[in-house]
């Protein structure tokens, strides 16, 4: 979701207040711009959502708050992440000493400066009881206009000042923020070139796992990183998934795109990152990789408390991260104590004995230490350096100051320095000092990443510069960029390569899903591309259009449409000899023809009407035969085709030579006057034997070497056989 | 042959419409001889519309790319609506 794009918020709220039912909406605005006249539905919202563009307005509302809720929509504003769960806000409220349940966030929606997320589709909402019921298995999230939160800021959130806060260090260092987006990049690299399989619940199938572990980029330790976090590259994987890098479909996760934020600086890139970093789920720096989410992950609420501890410290104050820690220990909710009472003194020793014995227990590692000084640092959020003891201590950069709203935002990126060098090998040498995100996401996108280090290698081959070429990318833009950022220019021999890849592409065009104009005459075709028609002429008659959206029907009369996306279409219309076939051309299409040439033959003259003519014979059905067409392909042709069944001259001319021999046999026919006379001969055993069979009524079959015997036996009975 | 009573910028030209249709176009024949003696390649391609134009089977697209791929090509492929 775009991070402080005012239109998609403002939006998102219309969505939200339409879905409100009258008295809701009635009662939401009442307190939220204290409307005096009843205005009719429409007009209410619109007023709702144009509120939200009026900061005086939201200055007199946040002014008619308690604390509580203010340091609510502070805290949502310092994160720079407009939607959380309501659990989450309710854990740092309480974190902040405000543990009098989900009352401050039901003030907010009442006051309509906080909305619950729901879909536009979803049910009409009655009452905020209502959405606390119905949201318990997708979890209840709420979001607040980053206009409202932005007039929050100034709100007190009452976080202590850390001590013992230190100002003597040495090994100051800050990172250069680079190293998750240049990992980022590489995971984005490797999804694309095989997407990762996920199992029902979510987590990926071992081979995938034992992928990411082997993968060279994603497990090499983070750079100048004191604090080293378990299963990097899962991390890696979650992380891209939030900052959308990577689509996550039921059973596979594949390459999305590099978000926008990175062609805009360093400051925005590393804010995306950030808000992304709230949204990881299967991963805790305690434990690493995750075989679930689960509601109740701590870790997002106790990253942002502990960067606002941070900024409570004056600019050159330092502090044990472990301090840091004691105090998120000792007062986040998930860790401490549910003392009844958690304001008496008692509590508090009990709470900070428990949070020691925690953090000892944690060894080494600490609980958020890696946060601190391994994701914070690596984001250039907070700088690290050494105490008097060598121990690290941690304080918070300019840029999470920036980050957090202590201070406005910084200047624009600087001008592109040269810091590439291409190789005639078409290896390509980056120096992280002159890297940018858009330089990272450019490279990325027509480069394949080999190293990451104070100098990062990459690779131009193949299937990058034709996946860059695949995503818009030209020959041109690939070199210009090579040029923009090359100490000095391409070798020739680079150049050359890149021109034989992009050539190649030109080579073939693949029409996925054409629109193919089939005219009568090439006079028509000249006539509609004169009338603006842009298309390519593939034949005199046949002209293809890339899309629908281009052509002009205003110009045409369809004598035909097909659609090949839709299954074969009956155009087809038997004989009655069963073997002549006529085509209907209004609803034919390109692959009839190709299908009846195969076991038809085309017939010289037209049918009726002119229509194109195709008749099936021995020699024809025979070719289909030799080409692997057999019965059953061809009774599935006709009924797709003709409607009906395969015809019995057809299967005939198909079969007949699979037909055992025919019998051809003389036979007499003995006719008599009336059935019951032919009942009595078959029934009288001195004549029955001498009958082969009955053709009718009144007509017998009888062998030529059975006429005398026959003879005698009617005879004797009264009948004279006349012949 | 021309007709002048065939169209007149008033009247609509006759036409019929194949639409969603998947297609492949070489540089020159010869590519596509070599497409078409492709065996696994032969089998996605119904037609051959014109000497440097094959239709393909609907809903192959993607085989055909990897096929192609596979030969050494890199087709460009144009997705339209």
């Amino acid at each position: 979701m775009p991070i402080f794009d005012a239109n998609f918020w403002s939006e998102r709220c219309r969505q939200v207040f339409h879905r409100y039912a009258e008295s809701l909406l009635r009662q939401v605005a009442a307190q939220l711009y204290r409307q005096r006249n009843r205005w009719p539905l429409e007009e209410l919202l619109v007023r709702c959502v144009d509120t939200f563009s009026n900061p005086a307005v939201i200055d007199r509302r946040l002014a008619d708050l308690d604390p509580a809720p203010r340091k609510v929509l502070a805290l949502i504003g310092r994160s720079r992440r407009p939607m959380w769960q309501m659990g989450q806000l309710l854990e740092m409220l309480s974190a902040l000493g405000n543990a009098e349940g989900p009352r401050p966030v039901f003030a907010l929606l009442e006051h309509g400066l906080l909305l619950p997320d729901s879909s536009p589709e979803g049910p009409t909402r009655k009452s905020f009881d209502q959405w606390l019921g119905s949201a318990a298995t997708s979890g209840l999230r709420v979001f607040a206009h980053p206009n409202v939160t932005a007039r929050a800021l100034n709100q007190e959130l009452g976080l202590p000042h850390l001590s013992p806060a230190i100002e003597e260090v040495t090994h100051i260092h800050e990172a250069d923020g680079l190293d998750w987006l240049l990992r980022l990049a590489a995971v984005w690299q490797m999804i694309a070139g095989a997407p990762l399989r996920q199992t029902q619940g979510g987590a990926l199938f071992k081979r995938d796992q034992d992928r990411l572990r082997n993968d060279p980029l994603l497990s090499s330790p983070l750079a100048d990183s004191p604090g080293q976090l378990p299963d990097v590259p899962l991390l890696a994987v979650r992380w891209a998934v939030q900052e959308s890098i990577l689509e996550e479909n039921e059973a596979e996760l594949s390459a999305g795109d590099l978000p926008p934020a990175w062609n805009s600086g360093l400051d925005p890139a590393l804010e995306s990152l950030w808000i992304a970093l709230l949204q990881v789920d299967r991963w805790s720096p305690q434990t690493g990789g995750l075989e679930a989410s689960y509601s109740a992950d701590p870790y997002p609420t106790a990253y942002l408390l502990a960067l606002l501890l941070l900024a409570n410290l004056g600019e050159s104050e330092w502090v044990h991260p472990a301090v840091v820690e004691q105090w998120i220990l000792e007062h986040h909710p998930y860790w401490s104590t549910d003392d009844p009472n958690p304001a008496s003194q008692s509590a508090d020793a009990d709470r900070a004995s428990r949070a020691a014995a925690l953090l000892s227990s944690r060894g080494a590692r600490g609980l958020l230490a890696p946060f601190l000084l391994g994701l914070a640092h690596a984001l250039r959020l907070v700088q690290i350096a050494m105490d008097l003891q060598g121990e690290w201590v941690i304080r918070l950069t300019q840029f999470g100051r920036r980050l957090l709203g202590f201070t406005a935002a910084g200047d624009g990126a600087p001008n592109s320095p040269k810091t590439l060098l291409v190789q005639p090998n078409l290896e390509i040498i980056a120096y992280r000092q002159g890297l940018t995100p858009k330089l990272i996401a450019a490279l990325s996108r027509f480069a394949a990443w080999k190293s990451i280090g104070s100098a990062c290698t990459l690779q131009l081959q193949p299937d990058t510069a034709y996946r860059a070429l695949e995503t818009g990318w030209t020959f041109e833009s690939i070199l210009q960029t090579l040029d923009q950022y090359g100490m000095r220019p391409a070798p020739a021999s680079v150049i050359e390569s890149l021109r034989t890849w992009a050539n190649k592409r030109e080579r073939l065009n693949i029409y996925a899903s054409g629109a193919l104009f089939e005219f009568a005459a090439p006079e028509d075709l000249d006539e509609a591309v004169s009338r603006g028609l842009a298309g390519i002429r593939l034949s005199p008659r046949l002209l293809l259009v890339k899309s629908e959206d281009q052509i002009d029907f205003r110009h045409f009369r369809l004598t035909g449409t097909r659609d090949y996306s839709l299954p074969p279409d009956q155009c087809v219309e038997v004989g009655t000899d069963g073997v002549t076939l006529t085509i209907d051309p209004a609803r034919s299409d390109l692959l009839l023809e190709t299908e009846l040439r195969r076991f038809a033959e085309f017939v010289d003259r037209p049918g009726p009407n002119g229509h194109r003519q195709y008749r099936l014979t021995p020699s024809s059905l025979a070719a289909g035969r030799t080409g692997g067409l057999g019965l059953h392909a061809l009774e599935t042709w006709f009924q797709q085709r003709t409607g009906r069944p395969l015809t019995a001259a057809a299967r005939l001319l198909l079969t007949g030579s699979l037909e055992e021999p025919l019998p051809l046999r003389q036979e007499l026919v003995l006719q008599v006057s009336r059935p019951e006379v032919a009942d009595g001969l078959l029934q009288l055993p001195a004549t029955r034997e001498m009958i082969q069979g009955r053709l009718g009524p009144t007509a017998l079959v009888i062998g030529p070497e059975q006429v005398e015997p026959l003879r005698e036996r009617l005879r004797e009975l009264g009948l004279d056989l006349q012949r | 042959m021309t007709d002048q009573g065939r169209t007149t910028p008033q009247t609509r030209i006759p036409a019929k419409l194949h639409r969603r249709v998947c297609l492949i176009q070489t540089e020159d024949a010869v590519l596509a001889e070599e497409l078409l003696a492709r065996a696994k390649l032969a089998q996605e391609i119904v037609g051959r519309l014109t000497d440097c134009v094959l239709l393909i089977r609907p809903g192959r697209v993607e085989a055909v790319v990897q096929e192609l791929r596979k030969m050494g090509h890199t087709p460009s492929v144009i997705n339209g609506h």
